[in-house]
C-alpha cells in the first residue's frame, strides 16, 4: 500500500479501516504505512475507494 | 427550471419530488439564481467528479454559498472551507491532528457522560422538544469541551449559532447593530452580527490561550506551528467560528433526524436494539437520511464540461447533497430508512476530496454514543408533532421537535 503524503490531509479513514498498515502522524496526521504494508486484495481496494482524498493507492 | 432554492420550499421537508425530475433532466440543469444562476449537480456520479476536481470546481474563488460575494466580503470571511490548494492544504494540515478518530476517541466518555445526563432528564420528563433537550446541547458540549471553553458559556453560543443559521433563512430577526457590531453585514460571515459576536468570544479565548496554554483545541490552534507558519488572527477567529457553527449546527440536525425517523419507523429502532452490531450502519442510514448539509457551491476556474454540459470559466456549480444521498442509481430503494444497508457511500460528509468534512468522526462518534446510550436505557420515542423546520435551503434544520417517550428507564445515577 501506498500513501501519496502531498495530497494526505490527515483524515484517518486508512488507519481506522487497517491500524496494521496505516499510522497517522502524531503531530502532523500524515499517514505513513507501516509494518510490511500489505493487504489481500479485496481490503486493498477498500482502503483505496474508502481515503476521502484519494490518498491511497496500491502496488501489486 | 425547477425552483430548489426558494427558503419557503424547505417548511416541508426536502422538495425530494424536485431533486429527483433535476436527476431525470440530461446533462446539468441551469438554474437562475437572484441576477445569474448556478449548474445544478444532482446525480451521485456527478456530484462525486466535482468533488474529486477541486483544481477544476474552485471553492476559494466565490465562496461556498450561492451568492455572490464582493472581494473584500470574500477576504473578510475567508476560512479553509472557501480556500483552494495550497491555502487550503496549509490550513487543513494545522487542525487535523485534532479531528483524527484515534483523537476523537479520547472525547468518547465525555460524550457518553453528556448524553446520558441529557437522556435521563428526557426520559424522566417523559419527552419533551427534542432538539432543544438532547440534539442540540450534546453537540455543542461536546465541541466546546475540546475547544476548551467554559461550559458555562454553551447557552450564548448556541445562541449565536441559532443567529448564524437564521443568516442562511430569509427570516432575520437582529439589527445590524446586535452584539456591539459595527462592521458592515456585507464582510461578515452569514450576513450576521453573531458573526461579529463569536468572532470577539474566540479572540478573547485565544488571548487567554496564549497567555496561559492549557490542552485544548483553542490553544492548538493559537499556536498550531506547520513548517514555521501560523495561523494569523483572521485566520484563527474564522476558524473558530466555523468550528463553533459546524461543529454544533450539522450534529444536531443529524440527531434530530434520526430521532424522528426511529420515532417514525419503529420497527428499525427495534432491529437495531435486538442486533447491536447493525449501530456502525444504523449511524451512516441516520446522515444519509439526514443530509445535514443540503448543497455546497464550487467555481469552474476553468471551461469544462460535466455530464454532457459546457460550463464555463466563473460559472457556478452547485452540488446538492441531499439528491445524491437519495440517487436510485446508488441506493436500493432509496427513500426507505434502513439501518442494515451494508453499502451506504452517502455524501452527508460531502462529495469526497479535500473538503471532506472534517469533523465526520467527531459526528460519527456522537451519534454512535448517544444511540448506545439510547439502547441501554431501553428508550423507544414515539413522535408526537411535526418537526418545526427552518427555511433554509443550505441546512436540513429543524427548530423543534416533540418526541415523547413510550419506553425507557433514566440510569440510576453514577456510571451509564
Amino acid at each position: 500500500m501506498v500513501v501519496d503524503t502531498e495530497r494526505c490531509i490527515g483524515i484517518g479513514q486508512c488507519e481506522l479501516l487497517e491500524p496494521g498498515v496505516f499510522r497517522l502522524d502524531d503531530e502532523t496526521a500524515i499517514s505513513a504505512v507501516v509494518g510490511d504494508g500489505l493487504l489481500p486484495v479485496e481490503r486493498a481496494r477498500l482502503a483505496v475507494e474508502k481515503c476521502p482524498s484519494g490518498s491511497i493507492s496500491m502496488r501489486e | 427550471m425547477i425552483d430548489l432554492t426558494t427558503p419557503s420550499i424547505y417548511l416541508d421537508g426536502i422538495p425530494h419530488d424536485r431533486l429527483s425530475e433535476v436527476r431525470a433532466v440530461p446533462g446539468l440543469m441551469w438554474h437562475p439564481y437572484e441576477d445569474n444562476g448556478f449548474w445544478a449537480v444532482t446525480r451521485y456520479n456527478d456530484v462525486a467528479e466535482v468533488s474529486k476536481h477541486p483544481e477544476v470546481f474552485s471553492s476559494g474563488i466565490g465562496h461556498t454559498n450561492l451568492w455572490d460575494l464582493e472581494a473584500d466580503a470574500l477576504e473578510a470571511r475567508r476560512s479553509i472551507i472557501d480556500s483552494d490548494a495550497p491555502d487550503h492544504t496549509r490550513l487543513r494540515r494545522l487542525v487535523s491532528r485534532a479531528f483524527t478518530p484515534r483523537n476523537i476517541l479520547v472525547w468518547e466518555e465525555t460524550t457518553r457522560s453528556i448524553a446520558g445526563e441529557l437522556l435521563d432528564v428526557f426520559i424522566e420528563q417523559g419527552g419533551g422538544n427534542w432538539v432543544d433537550m438532547v440534539a442540540a446541547p450534546l453537540p455543542i458540549r461536546v465541541i466546546l469541551t475540546i475547544l476548551g471553553v467554559p461550559v458555562d458559556d454553551a447557552d450564548f453560543l448556541v445562541e449565536l449559532s441559532d443567529y448564524l443559521i437564521e443568516g442562511t433563512t430569509d427570516q432575520t430577526t437582529l439589527s445590524e447593530d446586535a452584539f456591539g457590531n459595527t462592521t458592515p453585514l456585507r464582510l461578515l460571515p452569514f450576513n450576521s452580527p453573531a458573526s461579529h459576536a463569536l468572532f470577539e468570544y474566540g479572540e478573547r479565548i485565544g488571548a487567554e490561550r496564549l497567555a496561559e496554554p492549557s490542552e485544548d483545541l483553542v490553544t492548538h490552534l493559537v499556536l498550531a506551528e506547520a513548517d514555521g507558519d501560523r495561523l494569523s488572527m483572521t485566520e484563527y477567529r474564522n476558524f473558530f467560528q466555523l468550528l463553533v457553527f459546524a461543529g454544533n449546527e450539522t450534529t444536531r440536525t443529524a440527531i434530530t433526524h434520526g430521532g424522528e425517523a426511529f420515532a417514525m419507523f419503529p420497527d428499525e429502532w427495534k432491529r437495531l436494539m435486538a442486533s447491536p452490531d447493525l449501530m456502525e450502519p444504523a449511524v451512516e442510514e441516520v446522515l444519509r437520511w439526514a443530509s445535514p448539509v443540503m448543497h455546497m457551491r464550487r467555481t469552474a476556474a476553468v471551461d469544462t464540461t460535466l455530464a454532457g454540459t459546457n460550463i464555463a470559466e466563473g460559472d457556478k456549480v452547485v452540488v446538492w447533497y441531499t439528491s445524491a444521498n437519495r440517487d436510485p442509481d446508488v441506493f436500493d430503494d432509496p427513500c426507505r430508512f434502513d439501518v442494515s444497508r451494508a453499502e451506504n457511500p452517502h455524501f452527508a460528509f460531502g462529495g469526497g476530496g479535500p473538503h471532506f468534512c472534517l469533523g465526520a468522526f467527531l459526528a460519527r462518534m456522537e451519534i454512535r454514543v448517544l444511540f448506545e446510550e439510547m439502547l441501554k436505557r431501553g428508550i423507544v420515542l414515539s413522535k408526537e408533532g411535526e418537526p418545526v423546520r427552518a427555511p433554509s435551503n443550505f441546512v436540513h434544520g429543524v427548530l423543534s421537535l416533540e418526541l415523547g417517550v413510550l419506553e425507557g428507564r433514566a440510569s440510576s445515577g453514577g456510571g451509564g
